[in-house]
């Protein structure tokens, strides 16, 4: 089945060839065995369709032959993210839970929790490894517990989320990682959970949606058929989130602290880093453009003036 | 949550065990390189057909050894006919293997393999696969086969080291040798120099391990690939020498393609 597809999704809208699904089927392999089985069985039968492996060993699965192929199917057939069918996102050292209505962690955004990271090595006198953090649009609360995992004890993180779905996720993922003491989850829009309290903000972190509204319907099937358009659609020209959460991070940081956003790519990063220059009355500082990986300006970072 | 038949995998794969799946044959032709010139260079040891990789165990995405053997000091001694470009062969210390990770990270450039379009939300491609190479010496290491490209940074940067051990050579002053320690932690029980200081004997799952590998290959190329003459030095019978080059794939290949260079038989 996965064979089959060649690169008819690759030319179509820029979906996965056949090479990318017989990884993504070995590892739904991978995770449907049963606990204590090797993890390296040699997985042969990726050219197959069904879970079926290569080695004359009984081997233990979670779950029925029959679901798992009725699962792949749906990967090829519908289009659905393998990250949908298993349930499960491996992002930075995490494994995070997912499920339709949240957006699957994307490999870029690991790079924040690198800038936090930075920052956090730097500033240790600054206290703001023992500050209070938000991840505004948490999503799976990616962001937010990964960056929990790296405050000193006193330092918190707050995740805001619109989306129930996501707020209901991310407390599952904080509760798996035992952060709850650390990880506060809050539904609303942004800012808006925030209480008089937990305006001194020492960091804040996003990942909103930044895709110009014009673009959903030509994104790959697997993002604009099943991932929530809640989190990708930035209006007109993607930056409607994006400019609502810098204004909020000129006031809501305390001096010093530090925000970090992903953006669509050079364009919004320069645009942003513009305006928060021209803009903002230099109350954000050291604003700095960074690529991700793939060599693509996709953050803007920097910090609130002292 | 309730449609997530598999949420339970991460109790296996969180708990800090190292999972490693079995990706043969995987096609890099899939893989477009951001710089294409690495692709071409000579001493680009590409890290693939990943087939049981247990990190650095056994490295069967060790495509090509001898070809390109860097000299850790000034003499501009080569060996192998080797097609080392020249002027990157200076004075440079080639202490890479005793340096944190975060200093040998400092040392490399690092990439993932060019995603086409815009990424980020745009996508939905697992392209988290990471490639690291180490600007002194060009050695690039990379990556693919975990789901984060932060679990494939770390695999890249261990397996860098051990690329490191394979073709960074050291001279070895032959008169009054003693062998290292991190070399005596790595040989069998059986070796007459192995006092009390040295412990039990440490194989590839330690990350130790790199530096008693490149002692060792250090002092087999010291005796232009004897066996014999190296057995000798380690206090081991050469029959016991062979078998611990021969439970090491890199280490055996490494040793091999230097012995055929000097037409010399492989070891079996």
């Amino acid at each position: 089945m996965a064979t089959s597809v060649g690169s008819k999704f690759l030319d179509l809208d820029n979906g996965p060839d056949s090479t990318l699904l017989h990884r993504e089927l070995n590892w739904l392999i991978q995770d449907s065995l049963g606990e204590g089985e090797p993890a390296t069985l040699s997985c042969a039968a990726s050219a197959s369709s069904s879970g079926s492996t290569s080695s004359k060993k009984v081997v233990k699965l979670r779950t029925c032959l029959d679901d798992l192929y009725r699962l792949w199917k749906e990967r090829i057939e519908d289009r659905r993210p393998f990250q949908y069918l298993v349930g499960c996102e491996h992002w930075r050292d995490l494994v995070l839970s997912v499920e339709e209505g949240v957006l699957i962690p994307r490999p870029e955004t690991e790079l924040i929790v690198d800038f936090v990271e930075d920052v956090l090595a730097e500033n240790y006198g600054d206290g703001l490894k023992e500050g209070l953090w938000a991840d505004l649009g948490t999503g799976s609360g990616a962001l937010a517990i990964a960056i929990g995992r790296i405050l000193g004890c006193n330092g918190r993180v707050i995740a805001t989320d619109l989306s129930p779905v996501a707020v209901a996720v991310t407390e599952y993922n904080v509760k798996r990682y035992c952060l709850q003491d650390k990880v506060k989850v809050k539904q609303g829009s942004w800012f808006e959970p925030l209480e008089e309290s937990e305006v001194e903000l020492g960091g804040i972190v996003s990942n909103p949606p930044y895709i110009p509204s014009d673009n959903i319907a030509g994104l790959q099937a697997e993002v604009s058929k099943h991932e929530p358009i809640l989190a990708l659609d930035g209006g007109a020209n993607g930056m409607k989130d994006l400019l609502h959460l810098c204004n909020g991070a000129a006031s809501m940081l305390r001096p010093g602290g530090f925000f970090a956003f992903e953006t669509n790519g050079e364009q919004q990063s320069q645009f942003l880093a513009g305006y928060m220059e021209s803009e903002l009355g230099g109350r954000l500082v050291d604003i700095k453009i960074e690529s991700d990986l793939a060599g693509i300006p996709r953050f803007v970072k920097g910090f609130k003036a002292r | 949550m309730a449609s997530s038949v598999f949420w339970k995998s991460w109790i296996r794969i969180g708990s800090d065990l190292v999972v490693v799946p079995p990706y043969n044959r995987f096609s890099w032709r899939c893989c477009c390189y951001r710089t294409a010139r690495w692709y071409k260079q000579p001493n680009c040891l590409a890290a693939t057909g990943n087939n049981k990789i247990n990190f650095c165990a056994k490295p069967s995405w060790v495509t090509s050894l001898s070809n390109d053997i860097w000299w850790g000091n000034s003499d501009s001694r080569r060996c192998c006919g080797s097609n080392v470009n020249g002027s990157t062969n200076g004075n440079y210390k080639s202490d890479y293997l005793r340096i944190s990770d975060e200093e040998l990270m400092s040392q490399c450039e690092m990439d993932t393999f060019k995603a086409s379009g815009p990424g980020g939300q745009h996508r939905n491609k697992r392209e988290s696969a990471v490639r690291l190479k180490h600007t002194p010496t060009g050695i690039i290491a990379q990556a693919v086969e975990d789901r984060s490209q932060h679990k494939n940074r770390a695999s890249a940067l261990s397996r860098l080291r051990t690329l490191i051990a394979l073709k960074v050579r050291n001279p070895v002053e032959l008169d009054a040798y003693v062998p290292p320690q991190e070399l005596l932690q790595i040989l069998p029980a059986s070796s007459t120099l192995r006092g009390s200081r040295s412990g039990p004997q440490i194989g590839p799952n330690n990350p130790k391990y790199v530096l008693g590998l490149q002692a060792l290959l250090d002092l087999i190329f010291a005796v232009n690939g004897s066996i014999k003459d190296a057995a000798v030095m380690l206090g081991l019978s050469t029959g016991a020498l062979s078998r611990l080059i021969l439970s090491d794939d890199s280490l055996r290949m490494a040793v091999n393609e230097f012995r055929a260079s000097k037409s010399m038989k492989p070891l079996k």
